[in-house]
């Protein structure tokens, strides 16, 4: 009721300004043609008259409005009433609805627990309903599978009846092929017949030709003999020839063989001669041989002459040379006899004193017994005396230490003694001092036994120097002995004899060093011809060139190689297939074309690449299709709506009128946060203030003000 | 065929000498797995059940070998054979089978055959292919892929036969070595021993 009264103000007014403008224009027109005098007491006049109306008319209208608005309050009570009335109207309304609200709740919460149990009843039903179609589906495809299976049965069956067809048909045929053969047989036998008879003729044609044959070879024999005989005959007759030429040559012979014989005759005398003078030769040769034997006889001879005349010289002179009185032999013997005379004589001489010095020599080695026993007596003297001394000193020792023992005890004594008046220790002193006493008996007599020992221990060290130096003494004469007994020839014996011993050992041990160096090498050699080895000098190792070793060595190089070829090709692949896989499948082929075997397991990979491909045309043409789509109704809007709407950025539209005066006369509208929209400020938009206030201001309806700007601009547009 | 006769010449000594090697050497490889067991037959000889393989470039390989043993054994010139296992890996020699024959010469010159009963033989024999049999239970297991070798020592003054060449003795590095049973037929004297490489853990 505002609103319109709000608007029944306005037209009102609207009017009111318009009946003001329409005289003002003619009054403005009446000051432009009459005088101003005129036209101003016109003008006060009419101003105090239009003064006056608006008084009354003011008046007037104070006095309706009045009449109005106690009617107004009138009709207002009345509406309060009657809205007080709707109010608690509406409140019961309101509450039987409320209440009926809740009944509806309580309905629906009822019918939601019924849905709901009804939910549960058709999922089991659904699960019921799947495991039914799960069964249904398994025995659908057991019965397929029988199909299946009754189908290959059937197919089985029919190919078994071809098969039977066509056996049949093959036995019919060979059937016609045995009836055909039979035939063909029949008339083969016929043929037969027909070819004995052509060989028994045949036949007796070779025979025939066989007794011509072997007439034909009899001539021929007949021919080779009579040939042979030719040749032999020619042959006579070749020998015939050389017979008569050598016949031609006889005479010639004849008078070479007397040639001969005459020098035969004369060769057998000279023969005789010859052997004569052979003889002679030999005769000669023996007696020269003689001769020579004779002359180195005779200079031996002369030799041996003058040898013995030098011998009888030098005996001659050996009287002069040796100074006795020898002109003969006999003086010489006389010499001689006086001379062994005077040898035996010396050794007489040498026997008697080799006697005697032998019993020198006893002599001497009794004494020298002796004087070793007597060393040993004074030795034993010596050590007596020793042992003497010893004894002699220990018990000085032993003295002062009793000395020392005693005035020590003395001194204990005196000073016991002396402590003893004022105290009155005395019986554990007395204990004490026995306790100390027999310790020190049992000290002495634990030294005495010590020195006892020492004293024995002693003589039985003399007791042994004494038997090694008699030992000494006895090796010394002993040797001494040796010594004197090697003046005669023994010596050397003796020496031979250890140097023989030692030779012997040494050669005895040398033989067992070489015993064990002889078993050490023949284990060696047994190991090493366990292991294998030999003497190449006399034995050679041989194997067959083709061995199953040599074989599997080669393999194994083959197949090492063939790998390798193989991991070098795979690499390859893996380095194309890297490169390759993010371009395309196309490219992949071009690429390699070697590889299409490599790529056959990949065949995911095409399916994927494939569905990709066709996933992507689908977008693109879904794009394409919305694109035209878009495309159709934004030109559809703005031709039925006159706006070509534009989305400048997030949540701002841009309109422009089909009737825009300019480019760029467009309208911004922002949606808000709560989704209305609202008009920005461009300067199109400031140009249409009233339209804005009209509309969205007052009436707030925007497409009442698009209606109105296009209205306008194309009243603008036709009428400009 | 000897068993028919008296007693062992030289030719029929040389044949039970080849015949032996053939059945040991087959027994060897089958106990040391060098082929496939599958590869192998049963047979039955010198009372035993022996196994020979079927693989037919191994069977010519041994026949070739062991008909030029047969002629040498004939000859007396052989000294040794030895049956030499490779790894193929590290082409060092795990096994090494080494028989020594001791020959008779004697027997070549006199052509009269030796009193030497075959049953004797046979069970020599028999013995010493039960001990091969029975190294399995100490030789090292072989893991690696082997292959197999035979050697022949000869005289030096043999002539070589075509297809056959000089080659090294193919010792083993510190071995292990087992001395097995002997045989003799009266001319021709085998001893048997085993070589293996010790293993790093023994």
């Amino acid at each position: 009721m505002d609103l319109e009264d709000d608007t029944t103000i306005l037209t009102t007014l609207k009017s009111f300004n318009s009946f003001i403008s329409r005289p003002e224009h003619p009054q403005r027109l009446s000051e432009h043609s009459a005088g101003s005098g005129i036209l101003q007491s016109q003008y006060k006049r009419s101003m105090e008259l239009l003064e006056a109306a608006e008084r009354v008319h003011s008046k007037n209208r104070y006095l309706q409005l009045d009449q109005e608005k106690k009617q107004m309050e009138l009709s207002h009570k009345r509406a309060r009433f009657e809205l007080e009335r709707a109010a608690s109207d509406s409140a019961r309304d309101l509450e039987h609805e409320v209440d009926r609200n809740q009944e509806l709740l309580g309905q629906i919460k009822k019918l939601e627990e019924r849905a709901e149990e009804v939910n549960k009843k058709l999922t089991e039903q659904k699960e019921a309903n799947d495991a039914l179609q799960k069964n249904l589906e398994g025995l659908n495809k057991t019965l397929e599978e029988r199909d299946d299976k009754l189908g290959t049965a059937n197919q089985t069956i029919s190919s078994l009846k071809d098969e039977i067809r066509e056996l049949r048909q093959k036995i019919q045929n060979q059937d016609s092929k045995m009836s055909a053969q039979t035939l063909e047989n029949q008339e083969l036998q016929e043929k037969l017949d027909l070819q004995q008879r052509k060989y028994q003729e045949v036949s007796q044609l070779c025979q025939s030709l066989q007794a011509a044959q072997s007439s034909c070879s009899d001539h021929i024999i007949k021919i080779k003999e009579l040939e042979r005989r030719l040749v032999f005959q020619e042959q006579d007759f070749a020998i015939v020839k050389t017979v008569k030429s050598e016949v031609a040559r006889v005479p010639d012979l004849e008078k070479e063989l007397k040639r001969l014989r005459d020098d035969n005759a004369y060769l057998r005398e000279s023969r005789e001669n010859c052997s004569l003078l052979k003889e002679e030769v030999e005769g000669l040769r023996k007696k020269l041989e003689r001769m020579e034997k004779t002359k180195e006889e005779l200079i031996n001879m002369e030799l041996e002459k003058e040898r013995l005349t030098e011998k009888l010289h030098a005996w001659e002179n050996l009287g002069q040379s040796t100074g006795l009185n020898i002109r003969k032999p006999e003086d010489l013997s006389r010499e001689v006899i006086q001379i062994q005379q005077r040898e035996i004589a010396l050794k007489e001489q040498n026997y008697t004193l080799n006697s005697r010095v032998r019993s020198v020599e006893r002599s001497q080695s009794e004494l020298r017994a002796e004087l070793t026993q007597q060393h040993s007596k004074t030795l034993e003297e010596q050590k007596k005396r020793e042992a003497q001394d010893a004894l002699v000193r220990r018990l000085q020792k032993r003295v002062l230490l009793l000395t020392k023992e005693r005035d020590g005890m003395r001194a204990i004594l005196e000073s016991y003694d002396s402590e003893l008046a004022p105290t009155e220790y005395s019986p554990q002193l007395s204990k004490r001092l026995r306790e100390a006493e027999d310790i020190l008996q049992k000290t002495q007599s634990h030294n005495a036994e010590m020195e006892a020992q020492l004293t024995k221990a002693q003589e039985e060290t003399g007791t042994l120097k004494l038997q090694l130096q008699t030992a000494e003494l006895e090796l010394e004469s002993l040797k001494k002995q040796q010594a004197s007994a090697t003046d005669s020839n023994s010596l050397l014996t003796k020496e031979e004899v250890t140097i023989l011993r030692q030779k012997i050992e040494d050669l005895e041990r040398e033989r067992q060093r070489l015993e064990e160096q002889n078993n050490i090498l023949e284990m060696r050699l047994e190991r090493h011809n366990l292991q294998g080895d030999y003497d190449p000098v006399k034995t050679r190792v041989l194997h067959l060139k083709m061995n199953p070793t040599a074989i599997a060595k080669q393999e194994r190089q083959q197949e090492v190689e063939a790998l390798r070829q193989e991991v070098t090709r795979l690499r390859d692949l893996v380095r194309s297939l890297q490169s390759g896989g993010a371009v395309g499948h196309s490219q992949d082929d071009t690429h390699n074309p070697s590889f299409s075997l490599s790529l056959a397991p990949s065949k995911e990979v095409l399916d994927l690449r494939k569905q990709m491909e066709s996933s992507e045309l689908r977008n693109q043409r879904l794009k394409e299709v919305f694109q035209r789509k878009i495309q159709e109704f934004r030109t559809v809007c703005y031709v039925l709506t006159g706006y070509q709407i534009d989305i400048t950025t997030e949540n701002q539209y841009r309109l422009t009128s089909v009737y825009a005066e300019h480019m760029d006369d467009s309208l911004l509208f922002k949606k808000g946060s709560n989704g209305s929209m609202q008009l920005m400020e461009t300067e199109f938009s400031k140009t249409l203030g009233e339209m804005v206030a009209l509309h969205l201001h007052h009436q707030k309806s925007i497409p009442a003000f698009l209606s109105a700007v296009t209205l306008d601009l194309f009243s603008r547009q036709t009428t400009v | 065929m000897t068993s028919t006769l008296k007693g062992i010449t030289l030719k029929g000594s040389a044949e039970l000498v080849a015949e032996f090697f053939s059945f040991g050497i087959n027994s060897i490889l089958y106990q040391r797995g060098i082929y496939p067991p599958e590869t192998f037959t049963r047979v039955t000889h010198y009372d035993l059940s022996l196994l020979l393989t079927t693989d037919p470039k191994l069977k010519s390989y041994l026949t070739n070998v062991v008909s030029q043993l047969k002629e040498w054994l004939f000859e007396c010139t052989v000294q040794k054979l030895v049956l030499v296992i490779t790894c193929l890996e590290t082409n060092e020699v795990l096994e090494r089978w080494q028989f020594d024959i001791e020959c008779d010469k004697s027997a070549k010159e006199s052509s009269a055959p030796r009193e030497k009963s075959i049953k004797t033989i046979q069970h020599e024999i028999r013995s010493v292919i039960r001990q091969i049999t029975a190294t399995v239970t100490f030789l090292p297991l072989l893991e690696t892929p082997c292959a197999f070798d035979l050697l022949v020592y000869t005289d030096k003054d043999l002539v070589v036969p075509d297809k056959w060449e000089e080659s090294g003795p193919q010792t083993i590095d510190q071995p292990e070595e087992v001395r097995l049973h002997s045989f003799t037929t009266s001319i021709h004297k085998v001893n048997s021993m085993v070589a293996y490489k010790k293993t790093e853990s023994a």
